[in-house]
């Protein structure tokens, strides 16, 4: 008997362990940080040290996060070698995601808080990793929203001249910053110029897009979601569900808006002006703002998703409705909201979509049952 | 009144039995109000003075109010408290009238003041009753004024309504969401050192008696 090595499941081992797959989420978020930085640094001439401001903000949120989690552990008396030793690198990646949605003209305590409240309080407090109920990064940028407001959102951050900020910022991706009008504002009706300077493949590129660090760049936010599905950690379906979704329904409510004149008077369903350049209305929705960094990096969180696949496709296509529809109505960005309202509602998707049980037998209808039963006594009546 | 059961209630009243938080009662106050540590004393000021009051006359009626009206007996005695302090504040204390607005006739539903008149009022002696009063009152003065402290500092930058800094702020803790989690850790903290004083202290009692029977063995011996 004493050769037997006693052990509870999971017994099979596999190299895919927390600390690989966080590993690789941080190499995907790497593209996305460094554009961020080198976009924001070249932006404006009259103001170079932008970028290196958002390298700040990233080194910050970084270190912090992960301070926080090797505090809050020694305080609970674990030995240091064994934190050291069981570091899975998930509160290094809330602390670059942090970072990555903060604005690089944020003032410098707003990542440090941010980190603390995502780590401690969001992940650690209610068991640690795996065992939260919201994705920490959207809890802590959310967080630093609130309790912030004006030093999160950019305009008055570091002592330097009101004009240089205010020309940088001029074309800007969120609705928070006044100067200049997005593609993303002039759909939503929340600008005051009627046409935005900037094209769609600015957006996608980020080459004079200000906003968050890390949501710049799209080319180099879908590279890194590019490397995880190769990589295996992410499902491609997901995230393009969610983008889809968004876009679809923003391409609706613009074409329910359309069929409204500026009266509010119903026109016509049919000649709804809006309807016929749809693609002019898809493409800045889902190149605009964090939904590319919402939907690849933060939304598809394993422990923050439901369970089963069919629960997965309502609840990304549900992300995607909220964030079209609550953009519109806010006039501004959404996406974080939409994403800490869909995981507070996952285990409701797990509660009502079930994983079929191995084996299982759908139990047969009561008619048909019923049907059979009369035809057999009907045979025994004969 | 013995002095042993005078600190058993005084202990009961603002420690072991802390009516925010070890009972969790009277939470509506304590979410709405402590934005403002003034407006949380003045609130605690008040909801300790009907205590008392419905304390006494409660523990005097006890003998007479018929069990299976008690509850509205009661609710009209504290009402009557409560009427009260309003009138009183409304031409005395205009600005902290003001300021409590609402939660000022709400005391009447304050879970605190019905609870102990239930549990406590309707079968202990007047003076016993009184003292209850007092300290239940005092812990959720302490309770909420210490909650709102931390939120004030915090969420605005002031303490009893001086600035202390500008330009700082975490405007989480000012709102309701700030107002959950502040409650949810005070609960944490508060109950984590009450275990670790009590498991203390039945340890040493633990010792002592240990310690007495060896000396009792050893002086048979």
């Amino acid at each position: 008997m004493a050769n037997y090595v006693y052990s509870s499941s999971p017994h099979i081992k596999s190299p895919r362990t927390t600390r690989r797959i966080m590993i690789d989420v941080c190499i995907a978020l790497l593209p996305a940080c460094i554009a961020g930085c080198i976009l924001m640094g070249t932006a404006n001439a009259a103001y170079p040290t932008l970028g290196l401001l958002a390298f700040t903000h990233l080194a910050i949120c970084c270190i912090t996060s992960v301070a926080a989690e090797w505090i809050y552990l020694l305080c609970c008396k674990k030995p240091f070698k064994q934190i050291i030793a069981e570091f899975d690198f998930t509160s290094l990646v809330t602390g670059m995601l942090i970072g990555m949605n903060l604005y690089p003209t944020s003032k410098w305590y707003v990542g440090i808080f941010a980190s603390i409240f995502a780590v401690i309080v969001v992940k650690m407090l209610f068991g640690g990793t795996g065992k939260n109920i919201v994705n920490p990064a959207i809890a802590g940028r959310i967080f630093a929203f609130i309790a912030f407001g004006a030093a999160f959102g950019g305009a008055m951050g570091y002592a330097t001249p009101a004009g240089e900020i205010k020309q940088f910022s001029s074309p800007i991706s969120h609705g928070s910053v006044t100067a200049g009008a997005t593609p993303l504002q002039v759909l939503l009706g929340g600008a005051t110029e009627a046409t935005s300077t900037l094209t769609n493949l600015d957006l996608f590129l980020g080459t004079g897009v200000a906003g968050c660090i890390g949501e710049t760049c799209k080319l180099a936010l879908i590279a890194g979601g590019i490397y995880l599905v190769v990589r295996g950690v992410l499902n491609f379906r997901w995230p393009l569900v969610y983008i889809l979704s968004t876009g679809l329904v923003s391409v609706l409510i613009a074409w329910i808006d359309g069929c409204y004149n500026a009266n509010g008077k119903f026109v016509s369903a049919l000649l709804g002006t809006k309807f016929v350049d749809a693609w002019e209305v898809f493409l800045p929705s889902i190149l605009s703002g964090g939904l590319m960094l919402g939907a690849i990096f933060m939304a598809t969180d394993y422990v923050t998703t439901p369970n089963t696949k069919l629960g997965n496709y309502i609840y990304f296509a549900f992300l995607g409705i909220l964030t079209a529809v609550l953009r519109k109505a806010i006039k501004g960005e959404a996406v974080s909201f939409a994403i800490l309202l869909g995981n507070i509602l996952v285990p409701l998707f797990d509660m009502y979509i079930r994983r079929k049980p191995f084996g299982y037998v759908k139990p047969e209808r009561k008619r048909v049952k019923k049907a059979a039963q009369e035809a057999t006594a009907a045979k025994e009546g004969e | 009144m013995k002095l042993q059961r005078f600190k058993e209630i005084a202990l009961d009243g603002t420690v072991r039995q802390n009516p925010t938080f070890r009972l969790v009662l009277g939470t509506c106050p304590t979410l709405a109000l402590t934005t403002a540590a003034i407006s949380c004393l003045g609130m605690g000021a008040a909801v300790t003075f009907v205590l008392i009051c419905s304390n006494i006359i409660i523990s005097l009626l006890r003998n007479i109010i018929p069990d299976k009206v008690r509850i509205p007996c009661f609710i009209v005695i504290i009402a009557t408290f409560v009427t009260l302090v309003r009138m009183f504040m409304e031409a005395f204390l205009p600005d902290l009238y003001d300021v409590l607005g609402l939660f000022l006739p709400l005391i009447v539903v304050n879970c605190i003041i019905l609870g102990r008149a239930e549990s406590f009022a309707s079968h202990n002696p007047v003076l016993d009753s009184a003292c209850d009063g007092l300290f239940m009152g005092l812990g959720f003065t302490c309770a909420i004024t210490l909650m709102a402290i931390v939120r004030e500092v915090l969420g605005s930058g002031k303490l009893f309504g001086i600035t202390l800094w500008e330009g700082f702020s975490i405007a989480f803790f000012a709102n309701q969401a700030g107002a959950f989690l502040t409650f949810a850790l005070f609960i944490a903290i508060f109950n984590v050192c009450y275990n670790a004083v009590e498991r203390k202290l039945k340890h040493r009692a633990a010792h002592k008696a240990v310690e007495a029977e060896n000396k009792a063995a050893a002086e048979e011996a």
